[in-house]
């Protein structure tokens, strides 16, 4: 569960979070919103990269902040967060190391995604789209217990989509929670259990998809 | 999925490695440092006097008399100190590409393992413009550096720890800015004055043979070492609001 109360950040006089209080349950949520409408802000707040200015922001009430929540948490951002000059598979190994995570996982992983091919290769070295899934390997190679990927769709195309979704439905257990934002729902949708809206910053809408379609919370 | 996590030093020895392995790949920070200790060697190997001269006294004008092996050591330091600075400025280079650093502040380390990290990497690459710069500097102007090598060993790492501590500290705030290559040297040169001055005292003393017998020699180690245990401390603290 990742609580937001009354969260606003602000980049000099751009108000890019503007209060936005949601609670965001287990399960797959979609955050969507045009470009501008503070998507990425929102997922950097969560992840612990960026301090807001006012509210507070948990991961099962706890701070995201210290060690124990960043250890919980795994983040895609618009860059693949890996070392060009190293392969994807130093890169994974290096961070399955670090979090404590075994060397396997970054293979097994390398597999899910389709990225095979290029493990050996430097990472500076692979297309936007490999990139892109490479950094969805990268966060999920300790397996968090929170999933934050922002625009994993971007420059992908449908076979890596479907590599990207396939990854996240595996990952996806009981207690596990993902925001996932993009400005073309459509493939989220597929897989998400709910869905928060921005637009300039605020909280515009939040529901969960059911049988009935989207109801709001 | 989990095999036992690495403790402090082994999380920091792997960040260390990958960096010392990203530059063996590039070769983007050593050669450009090492171009340029060359460069202010060959132009003070025209422009100083030679080995025979080193132990003579200068008259000098606006300061009295001062021995040419203070003023050799000293252009000996400034070459170690700005060829650091060159290597220094790009200590956050490969975590800047592609939001590296991101995954690097999420990952479940404390700050101080990346500080250390990256000074080990750091002092790598002093050391080795040192092995250049020393021999060079003894070929070309008559350094007795064999002389009390162990002493000036120890001198060299003194001098080093701090230079290495605070450089990489003022690193990791100048890569906040978009100039970080002028921000560093403007941060970094006033808080490295006693560092560099403790240098050129104690080894222009070592290397004309007279070993530490100086009458300032106690007191500029004990500088040195106050600075070293200072700066390392400081930058362990500070390093974390460093990369904020």
């Amino acid at each position: 569960m990742i609580s937001l109360d009354n969260v606003t950040v602000v980049f000099g006089r751009t108000l890019a979070l503007d209060q936005v209080s949601v609670e965001i349950p287990e399960g797959v949520t979609g955050v969507f919103g045009p470009n501008g409408s503070g998507k990425s802000t929102l997922l950097k707040a969560v992840a612990g990269l960026l301090k807001p200015q006012h509210g507070r922001i948990a991961i099962d009430g706890s701070d995201r902040r210290d060690e124990t929540a960043r250890r919980a948490v795994g983040y895609a951002g618009h860059g693949s967060g890996l070392y060009g000059r190293l392969s994807l598979r130093e890169n994974l190994e290096l961070f399955a190391s670090l979090y404590g995570a075994s060397a396997e996982r970054a293979g097994t992983l390398i597999d899910q995604l389709g990225l095979r091919e290029f493990a050996s290769r430097p990472v500076a070295e692979l297309s936007a789209g490999s990139k892109r899934r490479a950094a969805v390997a990268r966060a999920l190679v300790h397996d968090p217990d929170v999933l934050l990927l922002d625009e994993p769709y971007a420059n992908v195309d449908d076979e890596a989509s479907e590599a990207i979704s396939r990854a996240v439905a595996t990952w996806k257990t009981d207690g596990k929670t993902a925001l996932v934002a993009t400005h073309g729902a459509k493939k989220v949708k597929a897989y998400a259990d709910g869905g928060i809206i921005l637009q300039r910053g605020r909280l515009i809408r939040s529901g969960r998809y059911t049988s009935e379609g989207f109801t709001a919370t | 999925m989990t095999s036992a996590e690495l403790g402090f030093i082994a999380k920091t020895a792997a960040l260390a490695r990958k960096d010392l392995r990203i530059e063996m790949r590039a070769r983007e920070t050593l050669p450009p440092m090492l171009a340029f200790a060359f460069a202010v060697t060959v132009v003070l190997s025209f422009t100083l006097p030679g080995a025979p001269e080193l132990h003579a006294p200068r008259e000098l004008p606006p300061v009295g008399t001062v021995a040419l092996a203070d003023v050799v050591a000293g252009f000996l330091w400034i070459t170690v100190l700005f060829a650091g600075l060159i290597g220094f400025a790009r200590t956050f280079e490969a975590e800047r590409d592609d939001d590296a650093i991101e995954s690097l502040l999420l990952a479940p380390i404390d700050r101080s393992g990346l500080w250390l990290a990256k000074a080990i990497a750091n002092l790598v690459f002093i050391v080795a413009i040192e092995l250049f710069l020393v021999p060079a500097f003894a070929l070309l102007f008559g350094f007795r550096v064999l002389d009390d090598i162990g002493t000036l060993v120890g001198v060299v790492l003194l001098v080093d720890l701090g230079f290495v501590a605070t450089g990489t500290l003022f690193s990791a705030l100048a890569a906040q800015t978009r100039s970080r290559e002028l921000m560093l040297p403007i941060l970094a040169l006033p808080a490295l004055v006693p560092v560099f001055l403790g240098a050129v005292e104690l080894s222009s003393d070592l290397f004309v043979g007279r070993g530490l017998a100086g009458d300032g020699s106690a007191g500029w180690l004990a500088i040195l070492g106050v600075y070293d245990v200072a700066a390392i401390a400081v930058s362990v603290m500070a390093f974390e609001y460093a990369l904020d």
